[in-house]
């Protein structure tokens, strides 16, 4: 068919329900707000890696759908989170990224975290130690023992990764939301400590759902010629996309030829413990994780939503904690040459995120974005889309093709 | 000829051929032992991260194939002022350190009918560059550019 006139461009193409999203799923502002309540107030999300607050009293602090975290460890070598609030005023108690609580800070004492506003302290428990002026404040009617910090849901797993949930009763214990998912690679995250060696972080103009669908399909490989000239092959083409319970896609593998990009080199010298030459895996957690090992260097991408149409992803690269100098480089230069702010991918990715983005405001005509490819579940399958949004249907009672509408199981699986 | 002023020159000729991508002539500026290097400091992770490393072979293999990526085409405008330039005794080799800022000059990285024409800071930082001199000129031995900035939104295919 020719170019359309609007009722042929807002017709429902001849898929089934599930192939297709309505786009006020990615533009809606009560939407938006519906998924910060429903979703990421009950899931669980990695917040940061162990290393990097590797010791005693270092902190480090977060966001999840708007309430300030802290996350520190305490003296018996445990993680704890706690809302990042003063249960006196509500003021931020630590404002700095990350840090060691074995500082004095102008208000407070060392091992203490302080808020600078009155004075108030906490211990690595989230206990209230001191409050200033006390007695002649509250007499007998408020002590230190009522006011302590609230305290979250924390773990820390797969791999060294810290994970809180706001929920103090999660539908699902961590293990079994992504014990599963994590399964092909737990031997290669799990064989040794790992160790954080990069971060940056990215503010785009765009739904936090359309970067999740970016790393959940390969289709988009067209646009980026890297992995075009290192992978189009048989066994590329072969790769699955396995989906898992609770919303979650794991990408298999293959090897890729790293060589045929000019200047590049294999990563086979330096691959994660139990991993064969060159193989690269990814998995995507619902509702926005992904972790992606290529060969030498883990990647984890981390989305904060911040509006319908403006998303915080924070990048992480890891390597192994046991590193030579020489092979953290190396690992170095293997991740960010495709993942870093100047890296050869990462740009491509955030450009294509980016111009979706931009064609779906708050208050844009819906449309449909079509998630109906079917290649037997393989990587040009957009299986892994359509899994997602069943996910997210069942937990926002929406139907993603009719958001106006509730949930129907039938309709979104009809599909697969 | 003076030393401090080859250097200077050096740095401010190669700040207009980046300006005007002019990758080749850049790397006509650099010697065949050239480094080239974007780092930040993250206070996030408490460690001295590098974000770009190759040598002048790399970057070569950078500027052929950029036509080959989908990219941000958004001009980049470098605003460089040469701080210190120390000059060794024998007159051979050189240091200077330089403030950098970088505007992006939106042309069609996101909606270009709202933004293109539009300036945006992209990021700041300092070269820290070395120098051979012989033959009345000067030549970068390396370039660390070490940028303040962990948030590079969409980041950048170009060297800096």
């Amino acid at each position: 068919m020719a170019a359309k006139n609007h009722r042929q461009w807002t017709a429902e193409p001849k898929l089934q329900p599930s192939e297709w999203v309505d786009s006020r799923v990615y533009s809606d502002v009560e939407i938006f707000e519906e998924e910060q309540e429903k979703i990421f107030k009950r899931t669980w999300i990695p917040v940061c890696h162990e290393s990097e607050l590797p010791n005693a009293y270092d902190f480090r602090t977060t966001s999840i759908a708007r309430e300030p975290i802290i996350m520190c460890r305490g003296p018996d070598n445990e993680v704890r989170a706690f809302l990042n609030v003063c249960p006196h005023r509500g003021m931020i108690i630590e404002r700095r990224p990350a840090g060691s609580f074995l500082e004095g800070q102008p208000s407070g004492n060392p091992k203490r975290m302080t808020c600078m506003f009155h004075a108030w302290q906490y211990d690595m428990r989230g206990n209230c130690v001191y409050i200033s002026r006390e007695k002649e404040g509250f007499q007998d009617r408020l002590c230190k023992e009522e006011v302590g910090l609230r305290r979250l849901r924390c773990e820390v797993k797969f791999g060294g990764f810290v994970w809180v949930n706001l929920d103090d009763n999660p539908q699902v214990s961590l293990e079994d939301w992504a014990g599963p998912a994590f399964a092909c690679l737990r031997k290669s995250l799990e064989a040794e400590p790992l160790e954080v060696f990069h971060y940056h972080k990215a503010i785009v103009n765009s739904n936090y759902k359309l970067w999740h669908d970016t790393n959940c399909e390969f289709y988009h490989d067209f646009m980026h010629y890297h992995n075009r000239v290192t992978g189009f092959n048989d066994a590329y083409f072969a790769r699955k996309n396995e989906a898992f319970e609770h919303g979650h896609v794991v990408v298999g593998t293959f090897e890729v030829n790293y060589e045929k990009y000019e200047g590049f080199e294999s990563r086979a010298a330096l691959s994660f413990p139990h991993l064969p030459p060159n193989q690269w895996y990814m998995i995507d957690l619902f509702p926005g994780m992904n972790f992606n090992l290529r060969g030498s260097a883990l990647r984890c991408d981390i989305v904060t939503p911040l509006a319908p149409d403006k998303v915080m992803i924070e990048f992480r690269g890891l390597g192994l904690k046991s590193d030579t100098a020489q092979d953290r480089q190396t690992r170095v230069n293997h991740h960010n040459s495709i993942w870093g702010p100047f890296g050869r991918n990462l740009h491509e990715d955030l450009l294509g995120v980016q111009g979706q983005g931009t064609t779906m405001l708050p208050g844009s005509e819906p449309r449909r974005i079509l998630h109906g490819r079917h290649e037997n579940q393989t990587i040009h399958d957009e299986n892994g889309m359509r899994h997602y949004y069943a996910e997210w249907g069942r937990w926002m009672n929406r139907r993603p093709s009719r958001p106006e509408e509730p949930f129907s199981e039938a309709v979104s699986v009809a599909a697969e | 000829m003076d030393p401090y002023a080859l250097v200077r020159d050096t740095i401010y000729r190669s700040t207009l051929l980046l300006d005007r991508q002019d990758w080749t002539g850049w790397l006509a500026e650099c010697d065949d032992a050239f480094q080239y290097a974007i780092r930040a400091w993250s206070p996030e992770i408490n460690k001295d991260m590098t974000y770009l490393w190759l040598d002048r072979n790399g970057l070569v293999n950078l500027v052929k194939l950029l036509p080959k990526h989908n990219t941000d085409h958004s001009p980049l405008t470098r605003h460089t002022s040469v701080y210190t330039i120390d000059v060794d005794e024998n007159g051979q080799n050189a240091k200077a350190v330089s403030s950098v800022i970088v505007y992006q000059n939106m042309l069609d990285g996101i909606n270009s009918h709202i933004d293109a024409g539009e300036s945006r800071l992209f990021l700041v930082g300092k070269y820290n560059d070395t120098f051979k001199i012989e033959d009345d000129r000067a030549r970068f031995l390396s370039r660390e550019l070490r940028i303040e900035n962990r948030r590079l939104d969409k980041g950048s295919h170009w060297p800096i």
